[in-house]
C-alpha cells in the first residue's frame, strides 16, 4: 500500500524524521519496503497538451501527436493506448531526468523514421504510482508548459508499505495513523464530517432491502441529491494518485477516497436507475448474468452475493459494480452504499470469478462492521461540498443482528511466560490502551477489543500486539536449557550422507533436477507398457514448463542436465543425483516416495592431468564407481547379473541385487534413447534404489586382525569359455580359496592369438597368508591346485602356463 | 718429491723394473671409467698382476738387490692402490652428480589431479545448516513431499480459501472438488511445516527437530522463483520455550551461516500457523549494513521467517498449550546460498551447468 506521509498528517502529529517513522513501521509489522520521495531528481516534464494525434507512417501501433509544450509545437511519436486528442499528459522534454528510469538525461530519439522530439511518461516513469499500462493523464485544469512537479505538487514522501493479511484495518490511511499514533504515542485526528442534510428525507427516496444478513449483516446507505458530476479538486486527484488511485470523477474519486481513508469500501449507484430505487442484497439465480463495470459480462452461481434492483442484479456485492447502474455525466441522484459483508462470502466470489479490487481484497479480510455509518455520511459530505448536491435526511441502516464486540481474558503472567520478558502489569494496560481497547483491570485483564481490529480473538494475539508495540528488540535472547534426548543424526541418516560423499570423492558432481518430468520422457526411455516406472503420480494442475507428472525416474533430468552441458561445449561428464521417485500408491494412499541414486558418465575420463592419462570412459569405470558406493555403504553381497533392460544397449546392462531385491541397473545407454534425448556420445547410466542398499549395510561390522606373517602372492591366468559370466569365476576362486586365501583380484581379461577362438584369458592375483604361521610352498601349492580343480570341474578351464595340465586331465 | 717421480727415478735406475713401472702407471692413467679401473687393479695388482710378477722373480735377482726391489715394488702397489681408490672416488661422485641432473624436473609444471568430484551447493548449505542445529540438540526428521492437505495446510491453522489453497497456486495431485478444500486432498508440500505435524502427532515432547527437504509451489519461472525449491524447517517445543528462546536460537544460526560480527533482527511479520510471528533480517555481509546491491540499499537481508507455534496448532495434534508451547521456523536454502556467494540467478542451482557447480 502507498501512504503519503502529507495526507497521513492529517490524522496523527509526525515529529520524527521520515526514514525513522519508516523503520518505526517496519519493525512493528507494517513493512515498508521503499520510501519514495516524489519529484526528488526529475527534471524536464512538463505538462503537454495533444493538439492533434496523426498515424505514424511505418508503423501501426504508433501515432504521432502534435503536443504544445507551454512555448512551441513539438512532435512526438508514441505508442501508448490513452494518447487521446486534446488530453493532457506528462512530457519529457531532450534533457530531461527522471531518476525512475536512469540517472542518465532523456535524448529525442528517431523512432521508425519519424523523429520525436521529446517522449511522453507513465506513472511509473515519473514515480507518481506503479502504473505503466499508459501514459500519465492530467486533468483539464493543468497549466500546460508548467513543470510536473509544480503541477502536482510533488514534494510529497510516500511509503510503499506491506500490510500483512492478518491487518485489513491498516490498509487505510486511518490504520497507518492508528499504529503511528500508538508508536509514537501522538494523538489521533479523526476526519472531519460536518453533514448538513438539506435535502429530503431519505425515506421514500430510496429503499434497502437484505435477503440474506449472514453473508450481509449491515447495509448502510446515503443519498445525494442534484449532484454535479465534474473532475474532482486537484488536492484530491493529488492524493488518490499518490496512493496509486486514478481520478475519475469528483462522485467515484469520493467514494476512493473514503476507502483509501477509513479502509471502508463505498459502492455509488445512479439512484434513478436502479428500478424502483430500491436496493436488494440478495444471492444470485444461478445462471444469472451481469455486466461488470469492466464491460466484461458474467455468469453467477447461485452462491454469489449480489446487490440488485428490484428486476436485475446491479453490482457483484464488495467486488466491482455494474454497468447498468454507473454514475456517469448525466448522474445528478447518488446512493452511496457502505455495508459489511462476511468475508468468505467475498473472498469466494471473487476467487471463483477472478477479479480482485480495492474492495474486495478489504472486504475479504473484514473489515469493520461498526465503521459503515461513519463512512457513509464522511462520503456523503464530501460529495455535496465537491458536487454541490444536497445530503438527504438520515440513512437507511439496516443491520438487523448486530454483531457483538470481542472481549478477551488476558493473564498479564502468560505475556512475559510466552515472550520470556518481564514486562510490568501497568505497561502491558498501557499497550493495550494505545491501541484503543478497553480494559477492565482485574488480576486477569479484561480486554475489549475495538471493532476494526478483527484479527483480535485469542490471548494469543493480545500478548503478539505487546510484543509489536513493546518491540520485539527488547525481548532478550537466551537458548534452551534443553536439547532433545535423540539429538545428532541416526545411523540411516549418517549412511545417506555417505552416499553424496563416497560419489563426490570418486570424482563425481552432484546435480539436482526437477521432479517432475513428462510422460513421453518414458517413450523416449522405451519403457514398455505396464512397466512399474508407468505407475506415474499425474499433476491436476502442471505448469507447461514442468512436465505433467512427477519423476519415476532421475534418467530424463540426468539426460537433460548432460545435453545442456554438452551443448555449451562440456563433454566431459560424470554426473550424479541424489532424491526422491514417485509412484502412484493405493487408492486412497499417498503416493509412494522413493530414494534414488543415479550416476552417469560420458566423455573422456582423467581430463584433469596431462601426459597421456586420458581415455573415454567405459562400462567398467561405471561399475567401479557403483562397487565403491557398495564398499562406503558396507553393503556385502551385491550382484550385478546380466539384464535386459530397455533404455540400455543390449548386452550391456547389469541388474544389480542385493538380497531378494533387485535395486536398479547399469550399463551403456541405448543410442536411440540418446537421440531421443537430443544427446550424442556414448553414455554410461545407474540407477539405484537407495533404501535396500541403505537396510543392506552391516556398518557395525568387525574388524580383521592384521596378518603378522608374511603372504604369499601368486598370479593364475583362467581360461575360459566366452560365454562364461567373468564373476562367476572370480566368485569360484573366493569361494574354493580355503581359509587362507585374502583375496581375489582380476587383473586382466584377454583374447588374442595364444587364445583359442571362442575362449577368453582372465587372469587373477591371489593372496594367501595364515595368521598363525608363514605358509610353506606346499601349503600354498595345495590351496592353488584345489582352486584349479575346481576351475576345471565347474567350467572346463584351462590353466595358461601349464600345458603339461591338458596332457593330464585329457 | 712426490711418490710418483721417485717411482720412476728408482724404475730407471733399474732397467728390469722400468718397463713394469711404467706400463702399470699409464695403465693407472689411462683408467677412464670404473669398469677401466677395475681392470687396471687386477692387472696391476690381482694375483697374477704385475707387482705379484715382481715379487714371484725375486729369487732370481741378485741378493744385494732384492731389497732395493721389494721396496720400489711395495711402492707401487701403494701407489697404484691409492690412486686407483681416488680415481674410482671421483668418478662415483660425477656420476651421481650426472645421475640427479638427469632425474631433475620442472617443479613449475601443473600436477596430475584426480578429478575432484564436488557435492551440490545447495546440499552443502543443507549441511552446513543441519550441522548448526545438531550441535544444538536437534535432529533431523523427514516427511512426504506428496501430502495431504491436511497437514499442509488444515492442521497449520491456513483459513478455508487461503489464496494458497488454490489450484493456481499450489500443485494438486487429487482435488476432491476444484473450488473446495478438503483435508483429504492429495497436493505437492508447499513448505516443509507438515513435517511439524506430523512428528508431533507421533511424539510427545520435547522435540528439537530439523527437517530439510523440497517443496514445491506453482510459480513462473523467472530469476527469483522457481517451482521446486529446497527448505529447512525447525521447531522446539518443550515447557517453558519462550520468544527469548527463539531469538536466541536463530541469532547463532545466523551469525554462524553469515558471520559472528553480523546482526540480526526481528520484524513483526503473519504466518497462520505462528504467533507472534516474524521475519528474521541479518545485516548485509557485503557492505556491513551501509546499503549496497545485494541489500538492495536497505543494509539487511531477510533470510527466513519465525514464530511461536500457534496454539491452534497445538489443538490439532493434542498438545496442550498451557503445558507446552515451542518456536517454528523455516529458510529457504536457495536464498540462504545467493546471499551468501551473491548469487543472482535462482535457475542456476537447478541447470547444473559443471562450470557452475565447480566451484563450491
Amino acid at each position: 500500500m502507498r501512504v503519503s506521509l502529507e495526507w497521513l498528517k492529517d490524522y496523527v502529529d509526525i515529529a520524527v524524521p521520515s526514514n525513522e517513522l519508516a523503520e518505526l513501521l517496519s519493525m512493528s509489522g507494517s513493512s515498508v519496503d521503499r520510501v519514495i520521495e516524489e519529484g526528488k531528481g526529475l527534471e524536464g516534464v512538463v505538462v503537454g497538451h495533444v493538439v492533434e494525434v496523426r498515424p505514424h507512417p511505418n508503423a501501426d501501433k504508433l501515432r504521432i501527436a502534435i503536443v504544445d509544450d507551454g512555448s512551441t509545437m513539438r512532435k512526438i511519436v508514441c505508442g501508448a493506448p490513452n494518447l487521446k486528442e486534446g488530453k493532457k499528459y506528462a512530457l519529457a522534454l531532450p534533457g530531461a531526468r527522471l531518476p525512475s528510469v536512469s540517472d542518465k538525461t532523456m535524448h529525442s530519439a528517431t523512432i521508425r523514421g519519424v523523429k520525436s522530439e521529446g517522449m511522453f511518461t507513465s506513472g511509473a516513469e515519473l514515480g507518481v504510482n506503479e502504473d505503466t499500462s499508459g501514459i500519465f493523464e492530467l486533468g483539464r485544469e493543468a497549466p500546460v508548459g508548467v513543470d510536473i512537479r509544480k503541477a502536482l505538487s510533488l514534494e510529497d514522501v510516500i511509503f510503499d508499505l506491506e500490510v500483512t493479511p492478518n491487518r485489513p484495518d491498516c490498509m487505510s490511511m486511518m490504520g497507518i495513523a492508528r499504529e503511528v499514533a500508538a508508536l509514537t504515542g501522538k494523538t489521533l485526528h479523526l476526519p472531519q464530517v460536518e453533514v448538513s442534510e438539506k435535502g429530503p428525507p431519505i425515506d421514500g427516496n430510496a429503499r434497502v432491502m437484505i435477503n440474506d444478513s449472514a453473508v450481509c449483516p449491515r447495509y448502510t446507505a446515503r443519498v445525494i441529491k442534484g449532484a454535479k458530476v465534474a473532475d474532482s479538486p486537484l488536492w484530491m486527484q493529488r492524493r488518490l494518485l499518490a496512493a496509486g488511485a486514478r481520478p475519475i470523477n469528483n462522485i467515484v474519486d469520493v467514494t476512493n477516497y473514503v476507502l483509501l481513508e477509513l479502509g471502508q469500501p463505498l459502492h455509488a449507484f445512479d439512484l434513478n436507475l436502479l428500478g424502483e430505487k430500491t436496493i436488494v442484497v440478495r444471492l444470485a439465480h444461478h445462471g444469472e448474468l451481469i455486466t461488470t463495470l469492466d464491460g466484461v459480462d458474467r455468469q453467477l452461481d447461485d452462491q454469489s452475493l449480489v446487490i440488485a434492483d428490484t428486476s436485475k442484479p446491479v453490482a457483484l456485492a464488495g467486488v466491482m459494480g455494474g454497468g447498468d447502474s454507473e454514475v456517469t455525466e448525466r448522474t445528478s441522484d447518488v446512493l452511496i452504499e457502505s455495508a459489511y459483508f462476511e468475508p468468505t462470502s467475498i473472498l469466494r466470489t471473487s476467487k471463483r470469478l477472478g477479479i480482485r479490487t480495492e474492495a474486495s481484497s478489504r472486504f475479504e479480510r473484514g473489515t469493520d462492521h461498526e465503521g459503515t455509518k461513519l463512512a457513509a455520511e464522511r462520503a456523503a459530505w464530501l460529495m455535496s461540498e465537491l458536487s454541490g448536491g444536497v445530503v438527504a435526511a438520515g440513512d437507511i441502516d439496516v443491520y438487523p443482528n448486530p454483531i457483538s464486540p470481542v472481549s478477551i481474558d488476558l493473564r498479564p503472567e502468560r505475556v512475559n511466560q510466552l515472550l520470556g520478558t518481564q514486562i510490568a502489569k501497568n505497561e502491558t494496560v498501557e499497550i493495550l490502551k494505545k491501541l484503543e481497547m478497553e480494559i477492565e483491570d482485574n488480576d486477569v485483564l479484561k480486554v475489549r477489543v475495538p471493532s476494526f481490529r478483527r484479527d483480535l480473538e485469542r490471548e494469543i494475539d493480545l500478548i503478539e500486539e505487546i510484543a509489536r508495540i513493546h518491540g520485539y528488540w527488547k525481548i532478550p535472547s537466551a537458548l534452551p536449557a534443553g536439547g532433545g534426548m535423540d539429538a545428532g543424526l541416526t545411523i540411516g541418516q549418517r549412511l545417506e550422507e555417505r552416499v553424496t560423499d563416497s560419489l563426490s570423492a570418486q570424482g563425481l558432481m552432484e546435480v539436482w533436477t526437477d521432479s517432475f518430468m513428462r510422460v513421453e520422457d518414458l517413450d523416449r526411455m522405451r519403457v514398455p507398457q505396464g512397466d512399474r516406472l508407468r505407475d506415474l503420480v499425474t499433476l491436476v494442475n502442471p505448469l507447461a514448463e514442468t512436465g505433467e507428472v512427477m519423476r519415476t525416474t532421475i534418467v530424463p533430468g540426468l539426460l537433460r542436465v548432460a545435453a545442456r552441458n554438452i551443448n555449451r561445449g562440456i563433454k566431459d561428464l560424470a554426473l550424479f543425483e541424489q532424491g526422491r521417485v514417485f509412484f502412484a500408491g493405493e487408492p486412497g494412499e499417498l503416493p509412494v516416495e522413493r530414494q534414488c541414486v543415479d550416476i552417469l558418465l560420458s566423455g573422456e575420463k582423467g581430463t584433469y592431468g596431462w601426459g597421456g592419462d586420458e581415455r573415454e570412459v567405459d562400462y567398467y569405470d561405471l561399475k567401479g564407481l557403483v562397487e565403491n558406493l557398495r564398499a562406503a555403504l558396507k553393503v556385502k553381497d551385491l550382484r550385478f547379473e546380466a539384464g535386459d533392460c530397455p533404455c540400455m544397449m543390449p548386452g550391456t546392462c547389469a541388474e544389480v541385487a542385493v538380497g531378494e531385491h533387485t535395486v536398479g541397473y547399469l550399463g551403456r545407454l541405448h543410442p536411440e534413447v540418446a537421440d531421443a534425448f537430443h544427446v550424442a556420445g556414448e553414455f554410461y547410466i545407474a540407477e539405484l534404489a537407495l533404501e535396500p542398499l541403505l537396510d543392506a549395510s552391516e556398518a557395525g561390522h568387525e574388524y580383521r586382525p592384521l596378518g603378522r606373517f608374511p603372504s604369499v602372492k601368486l598370479d593364475i591366468a583362467v581360461v575360459v569359455d566366452e560365454e562364461l559370466a567373468g564373476s562367476s569365476v572370480g566368485d569360484s576362486i573366493y569361494r574354493n580359496g580355503g581359509e587362507f586365501l585374502q583375496s581375489v583380484r582380476l587383473f586382466d581379461l584377454y583374447h588374442g592369438p595364444q587364445i583359442p577362438h571362442g575362449k577368453k584369458s582372465l587372469a587373477y592375483a591371489l593372496e594367501f597368508a595364515s595368521t598363525e604361521r608363514t605358509l610353506t610352498d606346499e601349503e600354498t601349492r595345495v590351496e592353488l591346485e584345489r582352486i584349479i580343480d575346481t576351475l576345471r570341474e565347474e567350467f572346463g578351464a584351462q590353466i595358461r602356463g601349464r600345458e603339461q595340465d591338458q596332457g593330464e586331465s585329457t | 718429491m712426490d711418490v710418483r717421480q721417485e717411482l720412476v727415478k728408482l724404475a730407471e735406475s733399474k732397467p728390469e723394473l722400468a718397463y713394469l713401472v711404467r706400463e702399470s702407471l699409464e695403465a693407472v692413467d689411462r683408467s677412464g671409467t670404473l669398469l677401466e679401473i677395475e681392470g687396471a687393479r687386477l692387472a696391476i695388482l690381482g694375483k697374477k698382476g704385475r707387482v705379484s710378477e715382481i715379487f714371484k722373480h725375486l729369487s732370481e735377482v741378485p741378493a744385494e738387490d732384492r731389497p732395493e726391489i721389494g721396496r720400489v715394488a711395495n711402492m707401487l702397489r701403494r701407489y697404484v692402490e691409492a690412486e686407483l681408490a681416488r680415481k674410482s672416488e671421483e668418478l662415483k661422485e660425477s656420476d651421481a652428480e650426472a645421475m640427479q641432473k638427469r632425474q631433475a624436473l620442472d617443479v613449475t609444471l601443473p600436477g596430475r589431479r584426480a578429478p575432484v568430484g564436488r557435492k551440490h551447493l545447495l546440499t552443502q548449505v543443507i549441511e552446513e545448516v543441519t550441522s548448526i542445529f545438531i550441535s544444538l540438540g536437534y535432529w533431523i526428521e523427514s516427511g512426504p513431499e506428496a501430502e495431504l492437505d491436511y497437514y499442509n495446510f488444515e492442521a497449520l491453522n491456513t483459513p478455508a480459501y487461503h489464496p494458497s489453497r488454490s489450484l493456481l497456486d499450489t500443485f494438486y495431485i487429487m482435488k476432491n472438488e476444484p473450488d473446495k478444500n478438503s483435508p483429504d486432498d492429495v497436493l505437492l508440500r508447499t513448505h516443509t511445516s507438515p513435517v511439524q505435524v506430523r512428528v508431533m502427532e507421533s511424539r510427545t515432547p520435547p522435540l528439537y527437530v530439523v527437517s530439510p527437504g523440497k517443496a514445491y509451489r506453482r510459480e513462473a519461472i523467472d530469476a527469483t522463483h522457481t517451482a521446486m525449491f529446497y527448505q529447512v524447517e525447525g521447531f522446539a517445543v518443550d515447557r517453558g520455550i519462550h520468544m527469548g528462546h527463539l531469538k536466541g536460537t536463530l541469532e547463532v544460526v545466523a551469525r554462524k551461516l553469515f558471520g559472528s560480527e553480523r546482526r540480526v533482527r526481528f520484524r513483526p511479520d503473519f504466518f497462520p500457523f505462528t504467533e507472534p510471528s516474524a521475519e528474521v533480517d541479518v545485516s548485509c555481509h557485503v557492505c556491513e549494513g551501509k546499503g549496497c546491491a545485494l541489500c538492495k540499499g536497505i543494509g539487511w537481508l531477510e533470510i527466513l521467517g519465525c514464530g511461536m507455534i500457534d496454539p491452534n496448532v497445538f489443538e490439532y495434534v493434542g498438545y496442550d498449550p498451557e503445558e507446552y508451547t515451542g518456536f517454528a521456523f523455516g529458510m529457504g536454502i536457495e536464498r540462504i546460498a545467493m546471499l551468501k556467494y551473491g548469487i543472482e540467478d535462482i535457475r542456476l542451482f537447478y541447470e547444473n551447468d559443471v562450470r557452475f557447480l565447480r566451484q563450491f
